[in-house]
């Protein structure tokens, strides 16, 4: 691996190596630029590091403090946040899936939060990059949305779980597909390696050992080391640092024991929803006083999590739902039917909970414990369920500050506030009500909903085209500082009803395009 | 209650293509857990102990899985969870002032430390912690109910189902790399897999199949623990 | 449903019955030891052959496919027992000199028709059944609706090798009215079409990863076109270019045999996992029904040569 040294003036310092640093660093060293990819957590290598449990790799998320408050506080750890080069993509359940066109004009089209600056037709462009990239394996057919181009990959045979969300989609009238997810069905061959086709071990968000996934870990960063850019994990940057004449220097880092500077002609942020503004917060001076690129005093606020509720049942036959990716099958009909009550947008998707993640589940969303747990836990191999990713509306209030409490690295732990909107707890009732049904339409007994999860996360450096209600331009730029840029999930300005990292992906892409075209008119 | 899944044992597959070498690792360690205490003090581990046996209370008739243990290494280590609750305090003191304030709470409503009481009241005192009804002076503040429920229950029963003992008990498939699974649909099994599960009651306790090759002993609990 | 797992043991002695079964087939010597009576029972004891070499694809492919299926309906068994059956006879038959049909040659090839025929049933109601019916997904995962489609064929070509075999002498043979190396022809041309839809939708699901997988889909095509010209085109004395592209089909099941089993070796733990991959990896014993096919067509060939019209 190139490596350059701190002193070295790189031309990119990128900040975390996930959905949105990974595909930036590998298409700007593509592009002939010199680029730092600094991660806070390890490089695994797959094949050796992980194993086959959950506690042990519990590794893979973001494990130092953080403080979660507010009405509804929001559970972090693996629930939203890895440590890791390649980010949350190495424990991401791999659900890739396509804004809805109409999302891009949420304001405009459909009446509730912010219009994004980009058309949707620009990302359709760049979803089919990443796609091909990732090697998504989807469905012959997708049923919703504008055509696109196949995906690279078939879909995978579907789990019983998968197979009773067919039934129960079926049963009401809906349509449903196979899910598109980043692991192959048939073997790949990269520049730089093979990935073998899914052995269906139903680890996928405790690490994929087989490298069948394709995180980021498996696709972008191997190509951004062949075009010679330098990933340096165990890198925690905890300040951006301006130089005398107002843009940025370089970076703070901690890294084997002690503090080090990189310098950087650019420096992009890649944390996602928290570790982004909190370093900008952190990173205010005399003259940013309340963290850099926050003019607009939107840093850190309209923080967006997505309602992950579920409902689970019994049935009588077997359905061993910890066989092959968790969500297998999906169903998006809430995303494209507008008769509803409420804003925004929910899709839902087989589970497959393995051990720990069903005990917490029965703990804390049925109250269980004693011998009643044990009781219910052995019912394991018969359960079913159904969980939703649903849009939450963004709301200044929530937001991401700092604490006066600090880490580790003496840094200053990222408060994290939230609280569910009326239109928030619409949409979940909602969604709670039609998976139920589904459920009891195939059979499944012994009921219950758990009422209260959230995933995923959005929106704490929003991109807009106004600098008064927003951090970022369209190019990724803060608008602040002309070589500070952001390149992950805190720039959505609203959160759709999907998971999120393939259009983070298709964001960077984009970015990566925009920054070439800013370079070749010199004006970066 | 007997067991479903008799003579199902995943620590059997530890030579089978089910298991990696960094899985064989991480399980060694997780059996040859510290049994002593390093973070709790003598009389705090005594009322863990209660308590865990009132969360995850275990068959007799085989090795319990020792989950103060798990409980004491994840303080020790500093494990943490990535995130923590406002009002909560760190979870270091959060274990210390709940064990205290259980004890405090036990003598205030029977005269007796929580380790003497019998398991109904035991339990009686928990649910009470659940539903947020203990507010003695000796939280500090701290609210029972969080307590319970974001320490109690989730430290004590990640311990239990992330022991191969629990993953014979529910029939999971239990490790699974590089060998996955073949058969995924309704009412399909790999020959790898837990067997169909017998229905409770026709597999008499203690008649099961011989445990895998890792030992279970544990050290007794200390005296004055609960039967 | 069965709560038992067959025991892998029965598997590998199937698969090892026909691996000496399939060898037998192929490495007898063209040309017959002791001198025939007439072309046209060298033609019926090469469709023999053919008939043999498909039931030894079916035997195995069954085996395991519904090894894999934990032969969850006992009917799962029938092509297994009619597809040995039909391999028993077809090696005997390849052996017997005799211009006359054997009545237990064609009870069993009867018996693989018939087997054929419900087996597709059962897969096209396997397929329908599932949430979705119809759609691609369900072809990919679902019983493959071609599959006993080999075993109708096998019985099929054995059903011509009898009704070739017993054609009286001094006659040209025929099937019913027609003439049977046109018939043969038309109906390896229907196999190929029909074995190519099948290891295509295969690898289409395997997303042709590697590009020899183009070739079962490209070159049989070409072949059942001479195939469909020999059978419905003109007289012609010499098809060498039918002749050469059968033979490449031939070689090309075998060739099939080795990409798949390099490919078992690019599943996850390759060997090592076998008990996985020899379940989820490609299809060792199905690429020589090509074989099967192409040696038919080449019997085919044989009969118009022999007899050209007739």
């Amino acid at each position: 691996m190139r490596q350059y040294a701190d002193n070295e003036l790189v031309d990119f310092a990128v900040v975390g190596t996930g959905a949105g640093g990974a595909p930036l660093i590998a298409r700007l060293a593509e592009s002939g630029f010199s680029v730092v990819g600094l991660d806070a957590g390890p490089y695994y290598r797959p094949l050796e590091d992980f194993a086959s449990d959950e506690r042990e790799q519990s590794k893979l998320y973001w494990l130092d403090e953080r403080l979660v408050d507010g009405d509804n506080p929001i559970v972090m750890g693996g629930k939203n946040s890895g440590q890791a080069v390649g980010g949350s993509t190495v424990h991401f359940a791999m659900v890739s899936l396509r804004f809805r066109p109409e999302w891009f004009r949420s304001r405009s089209l459909l009446g509730y939060g912010a219009d994004w600056p980009v058309d949707w037709r620009e990302m359709w462009h760049y979803y089919g990059i990443a796609e091909q990239a990732l090697g998504i394996a989807g469905p012959v057919h997708y049923p919703w949305g504008p055509w696109r181009p196949r995906y690279p990959y078939r879909a995978h045979e579907l789990n019983g779980a998968a197979e009773l969300l067919g039934r129960g989609a079926e049963a009401l009238g809906m349509k449903w597909t196979p899910t598109p997810l980043a692991t192959v069905s048939a073997p790949r061959a990269h520049a730089h390696g093979r990935s073998p086709p899914c052995v269906y071990r139903g680890f996928c968000r405790f690490g994929c050992s087989t490298n069948a996934k394709q995180s980021q870990l498996v696709t972008f960063i191997p190509r951004a080391l062949a075009a010679g850019a330098e990933i340096r994990d165990l890198a925690m940057v905890g300040r951006i640092e301006l130089g005398h004449d107002g843009r940025v220097a370089g970076v703070h880092y901690h890294r084997e024991g002690r503090w080090r500077f990189q310098r950087a002609r650019h420096v992009v942020v890649a944390g996602y929803a928290i570790e982004t503004p909190r370093l900008l917060l952190a990173s205010a001076t005399d003259r940013h006083p309340h963290g850099l690129a926050n003019s607009s005093d939107l840093v850190g606020r309209y923080l967006m999590t997505q309602s992950n509720q579920a409902v689970f049942g019994t049935m009588p036959q077997e359905v061993r739902w910890y066989k092959g990716p968790p969500s297998l099958a999906i169903t998006e009909h809430w995303n494209y039917d507008d008769h509803k009550a409420f804003f925004g947008g929910y899709c839902w998707m087989a589970q497959g909970p393995l051990p720990v993640e069903w005990a917490t589940i029965q703990t804390s969303a049925r109250g269980l414990w004693g011998q009643p747990l044990r009781d219910a836990m052995e019912k394991y191999n018969y359960q079913v369920g159904l969980k939703m990713v649903g849009e939450m509306l963004p709301d200044e209030r929530n937001r991401v500050t700092l604490a006066d409490e600090k880490d580790q690295y003496g840094l200053r732990v990222a408060r994290v506030t939230y609280a569910w909107g009326e239109n928030d707890k619409a949409l979940i009732q909602h969604a709670l009500n039609q998976m139920q049904m589904s459920l009891e339409a195939v059979g499944a007994a012994d009921i219950f909903r758990q009422e209260d999860d959230t995933n995923h996360l959005a929106g704490t450096a929003r991109m807009g085209n106004d600098p008064a209600t927003s951090v970022i331009n369209p190019d990724g730029r803060s608008w602040d500082i002309p070589n500070l840029w952001v390149c992950d999930g805190s720039v959505f300005p609203t959160t759709g009803g999907v998971n999120p990292s393939l259009t983070i992906t298709s964001l960077a892409l984009r970015m990566a395009d925009r920054i070439g075209a800013l370079a070749s008119r010199n004006e970066l | 209650m007997a067991e479903r899944y008799a003579g199902y044992d995943v620590l059997g597959k530890r030579h089978t293509p089910s298991w990696n070498p960094k899985t064989r690792e991480v399980i060694d360690a997780r059996l040859a857990v510290y049994r002593e205490p390093r973070f709790f003090t003598a009389s705090e581990w005594r009322t863990l102990w209660a308590l865990c046996e009132r969360i995850v209370p275990q068959p007799k008739h085989r090795a319990p899985v020792p989950l103060p243990s798990y409980v004491d290494e994840k303080l020790q280590c500093r494990q943490l969870d990535g995130y923590r609750y406002a009002s909560l305090p760190p979870q270091d003191e959060a274990w210390r002032r709940g064990l205290a304030a259980l004890e405090a709470e036990a003598h205030s409503a029977h005269g007796a430390a929580f380790t003497a009481l019998t398991s109904v009241q035991q339990d009686e005192l928990l649910r009470r912690m659940q539903h947020g009804q203990l507010m003695g002076p000796a939280w500090q503040g701290m609210p029972c109910q969080l307590f319970f429920e974001h320490r109690v229950l989730p430290d004590i029963t990640h311990a239990y189902y992330a022991h191969p003992t629990a993953w014979d008990e529910i029939g999971f498939g239990g490790p699974a790399s590089p060998r996955g699974y073949v058969r995924m649909g309704l009412e399909r099994r790999d020959p790898w897999e837990a067997p169909r599960a017998q229905a409770p009651g026709t597999q008499a306790p203690g008649s099961e199949a011989p445990r895998g090759e890792a030992s279970r002993a544990t050290t007794a609990p200390p005296q004055g623990s609960s039967q | 449903m069965s709560s038992r797992h067959p025991p892998a043991a029965l598997l590998w002695a199937t698969l090892g019955a026909v691996a000496i079964g399939g060898a037998g087939l192929l490495l007898r010597s063209r040309r017959p030891r002791a001198p025939t009576r007439s072309a046209t029972v060298r033609a019926a004891r090469r469709l023999n052959r053919a008939a043999g070499l498909l039931a030894t694809s079916v035997l195995a492919d069954s085996a395991v496919e519904h090894y894999r299926g934990s032969f969850h309906n006992r009917a799962m068994v029938a092509p297994l027992i009619s597809g040995a059956l039909s391999l028993a006879v077809s090696l005997h038959g390849q052996a017997d000199r005799k211009a006359a049909a054997h009545r237990v040659r064609d009870a069993a090839y009867a018996i693989a028709i018939l087997t054929g025929l419900t087996g597709t049933a059962f897969h096209l109601y396997n397929v329908a059944k599932k949430p979705g019916g119809f759609r691609w997904e369900n072809l990919f995962y679902g019983a493959p609706l071609g599959a006993p489609a080999a075993l109708l064929l096998s019985g099929g070509t054995g059903f011509l090798a009898e009704r070739v075999r017993a054609t009286p002498r001094w006659h040209a043979p025929r099937i019913g009215a027609l003439p049977a190396g046109r018939t043969v022809a038309a109906a390896t041309a229907l196999g190929l079409l029909g074995t190519v839809g099948e290891a295509g939708l295969l690898h289409f699901r395997g997303a042709f990863n590697d590009p020899f997988m183009f070739a079962p889909v490209t070159l049989p095509p070409l072949s059942a076109l001479c195939m469909a010209n020999a059978a419905f085109g003109p007289k012609r004395r010499q098809r060498w270019l039918t002749r050469a592209m059968l033979r490449l089909t031939a070689w090309l099941g075998l060739a099939g045999v080795a990409f798949h089993l390099r490919g078992i070796n690019r599943q996850m733990g390759g060997w090592h996992n076998v008990r996985q991959n020899l379940l989820n990896g490609p299809p060792i014993p199905a690429p020589p029904s090509f074989s099967g096919l192409a040696l038919a067509g080449l019997a085919a060939l044989g009969l118009m040569e022999d007899h050209p019209d007739g």
